[in-house]
C-alpha cells in the first residue's frame, strides 16, 4: 500500500499549472513563486490581480473557474517597510483538476485590493467576509458591508491586534495595556491573539 | 291584444365603480381616489422579511425578499446570526484543542470537519496515518454522510408538507447516531478523528452495527424513495424549480450536490482522493437540469454509493494500529509511561503544550455532504495555528440562492433553501 505522502509526492504540484500560465502570459505580474507541501503559491502585483484572474479563468490551459475562498493573513510583526497583510485567493479548475493559490500583499495604511466580483460571482460574499473580519477593502465591490458581524461592530476581529478577551485591568506586568486609549502604544505587548 | 314590450337588456354594470360609489356614499366624503389606477398598483413591490426564526430556513437565516405579488424579484440573504468566531478560537488553542471546535461548525457532519482539519495538520507535519485508521475514517465519514443526507431528506420534505419522510428518516438516522455513540461516547460532536489517527480503536459491537446498516439500508433507502420520488405533489413542487446552470454554479463557487445536480461530475473523493478513497469503487451521481428535483435525486443516489463504499471498506478493513507511530503527535503507550521517565515527561508535554508544526501554509479539502470543505492553515512554527480559514461549502452554495429564487414564487423559496442543504453553523462559523 502506498502511503498518502508517497501518493502526494508522485502527483504534480497543485497550482504549478497556474503559476506557469501566469509566468508565460503576464510575466511582470509575478512578484514571487514558492512551492510548499505540494502546493505552489504565486505572489501577484496588486494592480494586476483582475487581469491575472481573468486569464486564469478564461485561458484553455487554466480554466480556474471556481472561486474557493478569499481571506487575509495578518502579519503585524513584519518589518515596517513590508506590507502587513497577505490577501490569499484560492481557485479551482475542474477541467484540469487543480487548485491554485494567489497572494497579494497589501500595506496597513492602504489595505485595498481590486474586487473580483465581476470575474467570479461567488467572490461577492467572500470579499465581504474578508472586509468584515480583517478590514481589507475591495475597490469596485458594489455592496461592501459587514457580512457576519452586526453592522455597528467596531474593529476587525481576525486582525492580530484585536483583543478579543480579557479586560484592561492594571497589573505590574501590563501597565501599558491598561493605559487610556490615547496613551496606549500601537502594538500591544505580549500575546494578543 | 297588445304586443308585449321588447325585452330590455340590463344596463351594463361596472361592479368596481359601483363599489366605489357605495364606499364613497358610506364615507360621506370625496376621497379623491378617482385617480387611482389599478394597473399602477400592480407595479409596486413589497419587502418581506423571512426569518431569522422561520422554521424552514434551517437555522437562523434571514432573507429580505422583494415581492411583486407572489413573485420574488430580489432576495437578499442576511447571515451571521450563528457567527461564533471559530477561526479566531483556533488561533488561541493548540492543534488538539482545535478538533472539538471543528465539530461544532458543520454539526450535522462533524466527522468531515475533524477529517479535513486533521488531514491538513498531518500534511504540515508529514505524518502518515495507518491503513486501519484510514479505512475507519472512511467508514465513519460515509456513515455520517448518510446520516446527514437522511436529515436533509426528512426536513426538506417536511418543508413542502410531507410529514412521513421526516419520521422515517429519523428512525434510520438513530441507527447511525448509535454507532457514533458507541465509538466515541457522543452522538453528534464526536471528535473521533484526531491528528495522527483516531480517538481509539472501535469496540467489538461496532462490527455488528455496521454490518446491519450495510444489510438493511438499501431496503430503507428504497422505502424513502417510494415515499416521494414518484409522488406527483413532490414532483410538481420540485421539477424545474430553482434551476442553476453549470456555468453559474461554478461561478458562484458551488460544490457538492448543488454542482453535481447541474451536471458536473466533480467529487473530491474521486478527483483528489484522500484517506484511501482511491481503493474503493463507486460512482458519482449527477443531475441533468440543475433543479430542486435533480439535487434530491443526486443525494438519494449518493446514499447508495456511500453504502457501496461502506461495504468495501468494512469487508477489507485492515488490522493494525489506529494511530500514527509518530511520537510527535501520538501519546506514548501506558506501559512505557510506567517504565520510562522520558515517556512520562513527553506524555506530560504533549498533553499540556501540544505539538509544533513546521512553518508553512497548506490547503486541504474534503468532500463533505454539502460540498467542498477546505481548511487553509497557516503555521508559524508554534503549537497553535497562526491562521485557519475554513472554506465552508454551505457559504458558497447559499450565496447562489438569490440567483436560484429570482422570479420564482415565494412558496418555492422554501423548497429551494431546502435543496441547497445549508447549515447555518457551517455558513457562519
Amino acid at each position: 500500500m502506498t502511503t498518502a505522502h508517497q501518493a502526494e509526492a508522485s502527483r504534480p504540484v497543485h497550482g504549478a499549472r497556474a503559476a506557469e500560465l501566469i509566468a508565460r502570459e503576464l510575466p511582470d505580474a509575478v512578484l514571487r513563486r514558492g512551492v510548499a507541501y505540494g502546493e505552489e503559491t504565486v505572489w501577484i502585483a496588486r494592480e494586476r490581480l483582475v487581469e491575472v484572474c481573468t486569464l486564469l479563468r478564461d485561458h484553455a490551459d487554466g480554466r480556474y473557474r471556481i472561486p474557493l475562498h478569499v481571506t487575509a493573513v495578518d502579519w503585524p510583526d513584519r518589518e515596517p517597510d513590508e506590507p502587513r497583510f497577505d490577501v490569499v485567493y484560492q481557485l479551482r479548475s475542474l477541467q484540469h483538476n487543480d487548485t491554485c493559490r494567489l497572494i497579494v500583499r497589501v500595506p496597513e495604511d492602504d489595505p485595498s485590493v481590486p474586487s473580483l466580483e465581476k470575474v467570479f460571482a461567488g467572490m461577492d460574499w467572500h470579499e465581504r467576509e474578508a472586509y468584515d473580519l480583517l478590514g481589507i477593502t475591495f475597490t469596485g465591490h458594489h455592496d461592501l458591508r459587514r457580512l457576519l458581524l452586526p453592522a455597528d461592530w467596531e474593529g476587525h476581529p481576525l486582525r492580530k491586534d484585536y483583543v478579543s478577551f480579557g479586560e484592561p485591568v492594571a497589573f505590574t506586568h501590563n501597565l501599558e495595556w491598561a493605559l487610556p486609549e490615547q496613551e496606549r502604544p500601537r502594538d500591544l505587548p505580549g500575546e494578543t491573539r | 291584444m297588445t304586443a308585449l314590450p321588447p325585452v330590455q337588456p340590463p344596463p351594463s354594470r361596472d361592479p368596481l365603480s359601483e363599489q366605489y360609489e357605495h364606499g364613497r356614499d358610506l364615507l360621506g366624503v370625496e376621497t379623491g381616489l378617482d385617480s387611482v389606477d389599478l394597473v399602477q398598483l400592480g407595479e409596486s413591490t413589497m419587502e418581506l422579511n423571512m426569518g431569522p426564526q422561520h422554521p424552514s430556513t434551517h437555522g437562523v437565516l434571514r432573507l429580505v425578499l422583494e415581492l411583486d405579488g407572489e413573485i420574488v424579484r430580489q432576495c437578499k440573504p442576511d447571515i451571521g446570526y450563528l457567527h461564533t468566531g471559530f477561526e479566531k478560537d483556533f488561533e488561541r488553542h493548540n492543534y488538539q484543542q482545535c478538533i472539538p471546535y471543528t465539530d461544532r461548525m458543520d454539526y450535522l457532519s462533524p466527522l468531515f470537519n475533524n477529517l479535513g482539519f486533521s488531514l491538513a495538520v498531518e500534511r504540515l507535519l508529514g505524518i502518515d496515518v495507518p491503513p486501519r485508521a484510514q479505512y475507519l475514517r472512511v467508514i465513519m465519514c460515509e456513515l455520517t454522510r448518510i446520516a446527514s443526507h437522511l436529515l436533509w431528506y426528512g426536513t426538506s420534505a417536511l418543508d413542502l408538507g410531507a410529514t412521513t419522510p421526516f419520521v422515517y428518516a429519523w428512525r434510520d438516522r438513530e441507527k447511525l447516531l448509535d454507532i457514533n455513540e458507541l465509538v466515541s461516547g457522543v452522538r453528534m460532536h464526536t471528535s473521533f478523528i484526531r491528528v495522527g489517527g483516531l480517538l481509539a480503536d472501535v469496540p467489538d459491537e461496532f462490527y455488528g452495527l455496521v454490518s446491519e446498516v450495510i444489510k438493511t439500508f438499501p431496503r430503507r433507502i428504497d422505502e424513502h424513495e417510494l415515499l416521494i420520488t414518484k409522488n406527483p405533489i413532490w414532483r410538481e413542487r420540485t421539477i424545474g424549480l430553482g434551476v442553476i446552470s453549470a456555468e453559474d454554479a461554478m461561478s458562484y463557487g458551488a460544490s457538492g450536490p448543488v454542482l453535481r445536480g447541474s451536471g458536473i461530475p466533480y467529487d473530491l473523493r474521486k478527483a483528489q482522493p484522500y484517506s484511501s478513497y482511491d481503493h474503493f469503487d463507486f460512482d458519482v451521481p449527477i443531475g441533468r437540469n440543475g433543479d430542486v428535483y435533480d439535487r434530491y435525486l443526486v443525494r438519494m443516489q449518493e446514499m447508495r454509493e456511500s453504502l457501496k463504499i461502506l461495504d468495501q471498506a468494512f469487508n477489507n478493513l485492515p488490522d493494525g494500529p489506529v494511530n500514527s507511530s509518530d511520537r510527535r503527535v501520538t501519546l506514548p503507550p501506558r506501559n512505557e509511561i510506567n517504565t520510562s521517565m522520558e515517556s512520562l515527561i513527553y506524555h506530560f508535554k504533549l498533553v499540556t503544550e501540544g505539538f509544533r508544526t513546521p512553518v508553512g501554509h497548506v490547503y486541504q479539502a474534503v468532500e463533505s455532504p454539502r460540498g467542498e470543505l477546505g481548511f487553509y492553515i497557516v503555521s508559524d512554527g508554534s503549537n497553535r495555528p497562526y491562521r485557519v480559514k475554513v472554506r465552508a461549502p454551505s457559504f458558497s452554495n447559499l450565496s447562489a440562492l438569490p440567483h436560484m429564487v429570482h422570479g420564482e414564487l415565494i412558496a418555492d423559496v422554501v423548497a429551494v433553501i431546502g435543496s441547497i442543504d445549508i447549515l447555518l453553523g457551517d455558513v457562519d462559523r
